[in-house]
């Protein structure tokens, strides 16, 4: 362990904030153990917004269940139900069709844009900078519309589907050239973005040593996704994902592990994103895109796996009768929270809300029951 | 006759103050809407929403009790600063220069710390439900340092604004008295009078370094971004102003622009010799040079994000020995 262990006995003040706070875009709580307004230590405490959907889901048919799974998420709405219905299409052994496939990377490159966009938003705003903040969310107003175009909503899109994906969501050449327009839109923007935030050295000396998350740390936490990325650990699991196989990308990583790592790490995944966009709009095979021609029989767990805009999204559940049974969502941030806590301390309390945010929190998906085995 | 002179005198003066309040009511919008809202390509507020509707709104909202120890005096505290406030425009205008005492920069420098002390003892007064301890999470077995004393983010808040009254408010201080060594004299009127003769002080080298520590000395008094640390929406939310409802927040808004008004007519007086006076037409430079200061401020405000000790410390110092230089060019 590095120095930035808390220092237990010296801790005399705590100021908490939450579970309403304008830095924080969802409830939680955080308690700050301060020294001098240094944070010495920080305690992060969710709970307020469970839902119970996994409880819900239980019985449910799967197709109605696998539509609920999207209510998990407003900003990952998508990866959810893509998830799910992964897992049914693992434990039944659906095939999806190709242009199918490239649709749901599509969406799901989509999603990772307009995810990554308001973290970058909601950094600039975290650290008063308006100005930037507002200039990106321009431009995930842009990723917004092309989901909805492909989707027909701006959030809850409802795209995926057992076997696929929905018929009208299908993408025409008309929808492709205006994705291809758009994207070209979005690069331009995104570049003049981060050449203008990285020259700007006010802002730099606002992020460059804070909260800082070594990687053997990150590493010992089991951090994951683009937060674990920033501390140098190149671990997507787009690259192990089959859906993934026919395009070509670069795992994005960052070394310092701060909070410019991670707002940068972000910005140039994005860039990533965009490329893959494009290879799935030159390579979109003909085609149907769905799969209708599947039996329903009774499973054991089925587990699935994907790299969502935060990390590593995990859905698992039985069937029996078309019915799902015992569901377990598990979403990056739980796996995040640790990294949280850690962040903050050594920093000013100014930076915690920033050192927070660093790891991309989504507490309203996160905040489901938890089982603690304890061997 | 010399009852006639002074109904006048107090007419003039009153008068004068009131439109100076009138106008300041537009600043805020017009640094909202022509300033932050263009330079982030939005629509932005109605102008004057931010600094006469916004006020009459919370004028007839109902109050809320606040968690105080002193709620009467946590009440009082921005009536306290619109007065002061009140007390230095008075103090600028002309008709106040025949009361030494009043119009000398020691009053001067007087209101502005009154209006800095009302924030450390609003922000000490204050403790708000942001920080109010959840029982059952904070307390269970297994919660980190039960024992901790707990603080209130306007605790924090106060803590800060006593820092910025040690050293964050001295550029502006520094600036105020650059003027002082050219016309050797601390009375507003000699530094007019002395301006009237030789020129404006803003156009010498000592006093254009003097209006650069001004405004800065300017943005932090006002705690505007960057220098916003006693009310910075990411840790200590609204500050010193968190329980502030209905018609005390309506005085807060007021009292705000306000301030950015008395502020550019204080450097009106003190850099180019020109008092406020209803009666003349320079009165508009007063204005101008009132509405300049908020363009600017916005412009920078807008292109910073607020500030942590780390970023303030050095420009506090930077600014400091720019004052320093001031003075010392002022005295050559």
């Amino acid at each position: 362990m590095d120095e930035k262990v808390p220092r237990s006995n010296i801790i005399e003040t705590e100021i908490p904030m939450g579970t309403v706070h304008p830095a924080a875009l969802e409830p939680y709580r955080v308690r700050f153990f301060v020294e001098d307004e240094i944070v010495q230590e920080a305690e992060i405490t969710i709970g307020v917004n469970h839902r119970g959907i996994e409880r819900i889901m239980e019985g449910l048919p799967v197709e109605k269940a696998n539509s609920l799974t999207e209510k998990i998420c407003g900003i990952c709405s998508n990866s959810h139900i893509w998830n799910s219905c992964r897992t049914a299409e693992i434990g039944l052994g659906i095939e999806i069709p190709e242009r199918a496939t490239y649709i749901r990377v599509i969406m799901g490159e989509l999603e990772r844009l307009h995810s990554h966009f308001l973290y970058l938003a909601h950094g600039c705003e975290v650290l008063s900078h308006e100005t930037f903040s507002m200039r990106v969310f321009y431009l995930r107003e842009i990723v917004m519309e092309l989901l909805a175009m492909i989707g027909g909503n701006r959030v809850q899109y409802g795209c995926s589907v057992l076997g696929g994906v929905r018929p009208r969501c299908d993408v025409d050449e008309a929808k492709l050239l205006r994705l291809k327009n758009d994207m070209d839109a979005v690069e331009e923007g995104l570049t003049g973005f981060v050449e203008r935030f990285l020259a700007d050295s006010v802002v730099q000396s606002r992020i460059t040593g804070i909260g800082v998350l070594p990687q053997k740390q990150a590493i010992e936490l089991a951090v994951t996704g683009p937060t674990l990325r920033a501390t140098g650990v190149a671990r997507d699991l787009r690259t192990t994902m089959f859906e993934y196989d026919n395009f070509d990308f670069n795992v994005i990583t960052q070394p310092d592990g701060d909070v410019r790592s991670n707002l940068v790490m972000r910005a140039l995944e994005s860039f990533e994103s965009i490329k893959i966009i494009r290879q799935a709009i030159a390579n979109i095979p003909e085609g149907k895109v769905v799969n209708r021609d599947w039996e329903m029989f009774d499973t054991d767990m089925n587990e699935s796996y994907i790299e969502v805009p935060r990390g590593t999204l995990y859905h698992s559940y039985a069937l029996e009768s078309g019915r799902v049974r015992h569901c377990i969502i598990r979403t990056p941030s739980m796996a995040n929270i640790g990294a949280m806590q850690y962040a903050c301390i050594g920093d000013q309390i100014t930076d915690a809300q920033l050192c927070i945010v660093q790891c991309d929190p989504c507490f309203t998906c996160t905040d489901r029951a938890i089982e603690i085995i304890r061997r | 006759m010399f009852g006639n002179t002074l109904i006048n005198a107090i007419l003039v003066g009153a008068i004068t103050v009131i439109f100076c309040f009138l106008i300041s009511t537009l600043l805020p919008g017009i640094e909202r809407k022509y300033i932050h809202a263009r330079i982030q390509q939005r629509i932005g507020p109605v102008v004057i929403a931010p600094g006469i509707m916004a006020p009459i709104k919370f004028m007839f909202k109902e109050n809320v009790k606040v968690e105080s120890p002193v709620p009467g005096l946590y009440k009082a505290l921005p009536i306290i600063c619109f007065i002061a406030v009140t007390c230095l425009l008075i103090a600028l205008t002309p008709q106040a220069f025949a009361i030494p005492a009043l119009s000398s920069l020691v009053a001067i420098v007087g209101f502005l710390k009154v209006e800095e002390i009302c924030y450390v003892l609003m922000g000490a007064l204050s403790k708000s439900v942001m920080s109010v301890r959840m029982p059952f999470p904070d307390q269970i077995k297994g919660a980190a340092h039960n024992n901790a004393v707990r603080s209130f983010v306007e605790d924090i808040s106060s803590r800060r604004s006593l820092r910025m009254i040690t050293y964050g408010s001295f550029p502006l201080y520094l600036a105020l008295f650059a003027p002082v060594t050219q016309a050797r004299s601390i009375f507003l009127s000699d530094i007019v009078a002395f301006q009237q003769l030789n020129g404006p002080f803003l156009f010498t080298v000592s006093g254009a370094i003097a209006a650069i520590v001004f405004f800065i000395g300017y943005m932090i008094i006002l705690n505007e971004y960057p220098f916003s640390i006693i009310k910075a929406k990411c840790d200590v939310i609204e500050g010193p102003y968190m329980e502030y409802a209905s018609k005390y927040r309506a005085i807060v808004y007021l009292t705000r622009g306000f301030f950015m008004m008395v502020l550019g007519v204080l450097f009106s007086v003190l850099f180019l010799g020109i008092p406020p006076v209803i009666t003349s037409w320079s009165i508009l430079i007063n204005i101008i040079v009132a509405l300049i200061f908020v363009f600017m401020m916005g412009i920078f405000s807008a292109f910073s994000p607020v500030f942590t000790n780390r970023q303030l410390l050095p420009t506090i110092l930077g600014t400091t020995l720019l004052g320093v230089l001031a003075i010392v060019l002022g005295l050559l």
